[in-house]
């Protein structure tokens, strides 16, 4: 294997401002990368076509304004807003359940999110240096496991 | 001279291609990123993409967007059309297939930190991304006109509007008017295969150009 090394500035090192290069162990893009790539994109669409041969996409009754089914699931990914929202029932102070229940799972996470790097300003990339941060990356996984299961057993 | 030579020449005479491709070609993947499969989401996801772009086009070819025919032409494509099932069933899978694979792929940046500086903006981007991912899903959910599209589309929109402030202009833009008709199904229609196609591929170009530039973060 034509393992390489090349000169890199420090800049791999989040954080970190030493302008000093470092040395990088890697494999050339042609052909090694490129090789593992084309194994994953063989393995993922070789898993789509089963899937779909399997479990062909499906078609209930046509719409009809005037039948409400039950029950009605979002997809999967919008499970845990539903969830949340049948969950929260406790107005605060003066703010109605409702508006809590739809803001805080869309408005209020999204912008966190969006604000993590910013809101985050320790400089280290080692899971024990980072306490707080992957302690709260796993509470908010647990949480969006949780509403989500709770969506589907409260529908 | 043999042919490929001949027309190898004629493009590296005009675009000196053999200066542009050994960087490319030679370019090195740090050994941690070539040997950890978690680095791998981020590509099966654009994989994804290609493949949903591919599908897509196919599925539009026979669909219609009315509250008329959108049933009928997706009924249509499940029975008739050469393919037609296989198609809309890879399209249906690689949609959620990439949800997943961009899921994940944000929670290896969020746990192993290389979302640090100098990342921070590819990070922001990555956000958007999620959401242009999501919404995908939700505005493509609607297009089949089934009893589930219908209702399910009728609550999250619902839920869209009831936040405080922008909920009733988000609801308006989104159904053109107060209920589910033929107005918000090409609304729908024109979010899933025009707006959010454009906005995904800016975002792409603008993520993927961040990543060569900064590398790939050095943890592990
Ligand atoms: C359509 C969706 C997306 C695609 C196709 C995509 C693609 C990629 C690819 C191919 C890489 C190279 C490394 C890897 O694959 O792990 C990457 C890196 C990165 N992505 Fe994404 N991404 C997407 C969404 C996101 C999201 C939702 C986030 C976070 C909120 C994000 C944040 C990042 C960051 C910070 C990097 C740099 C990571 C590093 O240097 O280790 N991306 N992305």
């Amino acid at each position: 294997m034509a393992l390489i090394e090349v000169e890199k500035e420090g800049k791999d090192m989040a954080g970190t401002q030493e302008k000093q290069p470092v040395r990088v162990r890697g494999f050339p893009f042609y052909p090694h990368f490129l090789l593992r790539e084309v194994v994953v994109m063989c393995i993922v669409i070789g898993s789509i076509l089963m899937l779909s041969s399997l479990f062909p996409a499906g078609l209930l009754k046509p719409a009809d304004p005037f039948d409400t089914p039950s029950p009605i699931f979002p997809e999967w990914y919008y499970l845990y807003v539903f969830g949340f929202l049948k969950f929260w029932t406790f107005d605060v102070g003066p703010i109605p359940a409702k508006i809590i229940g739809v803001t805080l799972p869309m408005v209020v996470w999204y912008g966190l999110l969006i604000m993590v790097p910013f809101i985050d300003r320790n400089p280290s990339t080692e899971l024990k240096d980072r306490k707080f941060a992957v302690g709260m990356g796993i509470v908010v996984l647990l949480g969006i496991l949780y509403f989500t299961y709770y969506s589907i057993v409260n529908h | 001279m043999n042919l490929p030579d001949m027309i190898y020449k004629w493009f590296d005479d005009r675009f000196k291609i053999s200066e542009l491709l050994p960087p490319i070609v030679k370019h090195p993947a740090p050994e941690k990123v070539t040997s950890n499969p978690l680095y791998c989401l981020g590509g099966t996801a654009f994989l994804c993409f290609l493949i949903l772009a591919g599908s897509g086009i196919f599925l539009a070819f026979y669909y219609k967007p009315t509250p008329e025919e959108a049933y009928k032409s997706v009924e249509h494509i499940m029975t008739a059309v050469p393919m037609g099932s296989l198609i809309r069933s890879i399209h249906h899978w690689t949609a959620n297939l990439m949800i997943a694979a961009v899921s994940l792929h944000m929670i290896r940046v969020y746990f192993m930190g290389a979302y640090k500086n100098p990342r921070e903006l590819n990070w922001v981007v990555g956000v958007l991304l999620f959401l242009v991912a999501t919404t995908f899903g939700f505005s493509g959910y609607l297009l089949p006109w089934d009893q589930l599209a219908f209702w399910a589309t009728k609550i999250g929109t619902g839920i869209a509007g009831s936040i405080p402030v922008m909920g009733p202009y988000i609801s308006l833009i989104l159904l053109g008017g107060t209920d589910i008709t033929a107005d918000t199904m090409t609304r729908f229609y024109a979010i899933h295969v025009l707006i959010l196609p454009a906005a995904i591929i800016v975002l792409l170009g603008v993520h993927f150009m961040m990543v060569r530039i900064q590398g790939i973060s050095g943890r592990l």
